[in-house]
């Protein structure tokens, strides 16, 4: 009996915690412009990017530094709403953790390969793309996999939270070729079950993909599905999503983003 | 309405049950096959750490602490993506009841040693005396008694393999925890994927917490 009431104690001191963190939430979210504001009261934009994604965002081992596209991304867009480009904070974040982190206000805003979809779209606000890439697979060199007709009964790695599997199924269908997919939480997991042979085929958007090349693997020249990726913050950041969308459209129209897409390589 | 919670959320993931179904009976028959092995094993090695055998004892000694002191993961990812630079490709099924059972004998392989410890030494000594060999001992005389002191500490073990199983995630495992996070990372809803995920963990184990404390409480009162 003691134990049982015990039990029920428990549970409403779980739910008064639980409570108490709900109602916090939109008290301070409420709302448009508001968030704005209490971004620039805090005078600094805290931005969630990738740090395994070479020329995109990616953290050099040696130096600790987090450089790539996506940053300097991150850096106009502090300048567009903070005045200074020099006002961020990064968060290293992965597919799996990116739409938490905007949800409860840990990040601002991500700029990490994240690729529009409709159905992401009824989560959160994603902006203008800011870049247009395509899905790519790579294989051991002694497969002698060459393209998606020799895919048959064969099996794809690809990452949670990534849209490669839907283009790439859609792709394998026309194809009529019969894969599995397996999907892993990280690229260098994908990596490892490719060169364990657990998987044959390691897929992601292009772009990811050549970070992980190496003497062993190939990259295959078919490109499946357009990826669109857009700079992403929470749903009722409305006032945010609308600056964040001026500065892309700016960029993109001076000819900015353009010149950082050289500077960085891409493409 | 947005944020994690949103209603809309919940009815996509109503419109996809059979996603967390299908995951669900997959833990279900990777824990059965697991528990199956974890029970077969706990008895021998339990049982070889009893013995007055000493190289038996030591194998159990060095069975129980290399799994107890390595973390699962570590053991599951070996199995994984270890052993196939080995030569040796085990499929992902599999690798769950190996590596989850293995690790789990390893506790259950203590408490029996612990429950046939618990059994006076006079019952051996007792069987012996009456012309029974160990091995007959052991099977008639002390086994039955140890069980029902081994059987509490067992079934919060069964607790724990199911829970563990789902570290499968990591390796593409196709259990409950993978089906989740693959769902909630494809659509981001999840808030609801979460959610429903602990409770169907919950309603297998949760009956099991409360039936070994049911067992426990047996027990005090008679001894």
């Amino acid at each position: 009996m003691k134990r049982f009431s015990m039990l029920i104690l428990g549970m409403f001191i779980t739910a008064a915690l639980l409570t108490g963190c709900g109602s916090d939430k939109p008290s301070q979210s409420s709302g448009g412009t508001s968030d704005l504001n209490a971004i620039k009261d805090r005078g600094v934009l805290k931005v969630g990017v990738k740090v395994d994604v070479p020329k995109f965002g990616f953290k050099d081992p040696q130096t600790g530094q987090i450089d790539g596209l996506e940053i300097d991304i991150a850096r106009a867009i502090a300048k567009k709403i903070l005045g200074d480009p020099n006002k961020i904070e990064l968060q290293a974040v992965t597919a799996k953790t990116r739409g938490p982190l905007l949800d409860n206000g840990e990040v601002d805003l991500d700029i990490a390969t994240f690729t529009i979809t409709e159905e992401r779209k009824q989560s959160y606000n994603f902006s203008e793309p800011y870049f247009t890439d395509g899905v790519a697979m790579m294989v051991k060199k002694t497969s002698g996999i060459q393209s998606i007709n020799d895919l048959n009964g064969k099996k794809i790695g690809v990452a949670q939270s990534a849209t490669s599997r839907k283009s790439l199924q859609e792709a394998a269908d026309k194809a009529g070729v019969r894969v599995q997919f397996l999907e892993f939480g990280t690229y260098p997991e994908i990596k490892t079950a490719l060169d364990a042979g657990r998987v044959d085929v390691f897929s992601v958007d292009g772009s990811i993909l050549a970070g992980y090349l190496d003497d062993s693997t190939v990259i295959l020249n078919d490109r499946f599905a357009q990826q669109q990726y857009g700079v992403v913050s929470k749903k009722d950041n409305t006032a945010l999503a609308n600056a964040i969308n001026e500065a892309i459209t700016e960029m993109k129209n001076n000819g900015e983003l353009d010149k950082l897409i050289q500077k960085w390589g891409i493409k | 309405m947005s944020g994690p919670f949103a209603g809309f959320k919940w009815l996509a993931l109503i419109r996809d049950w059979s996603v967390f179904a299908e995951g669900f009976a997959y833990t279900i028959a990777v824990s059965l096959l697991a528990l199956l092995l974890a029970l077969i094993l706990g008895v021998l090695f339990g049982v070889l750490g009893t013995s007055q055998w000493k190289l038996g004892r030591n194998i159990n000694r060095i069975y129980v602490e290399f799994m107890q002191n390595t973390p699962l993961v570590i053991q599951i990812f070996f199995l994984y993506h270890g052993l196939p630079h080995l030569g040796i490709v085990l499929p992902v099924f599999s690798v769950g009841v190996l590596g989850v059972g293995i690790y789990h004998g390893a506790y259950m392989s203590e408490a029996v040693r612990a429950g046939i410890q618990a059994i006076h030494r006079g019952q051996l000594e007792a069987a012996y005396s009456q012309g029974f060999k160990y091995q007959d001992a052991m099977r008639h005389i002390i086994l039955p008694q140890a069980k029902r002191m081994a059987l509490p500490p067992l079934t919060n073990q069964v607790v724990s393999l199911i829970k563990n199983t789902s570290v499968l995630a990591m390796v593409a495992g196709g259990e409950l925890m993978y089906q989740a996070d693959s769902w909630a990372s494809t659509s981001l809803y999840y808030g609801p994927a979460y959610i429903v995920t602990g409770l169907l963990y919950l309603i297998i184990c949760l009956p099991l917490a409360l039936y070994a404390s049911r067992l426990e409480r047996r027990m005090e009162v008679r001894a």
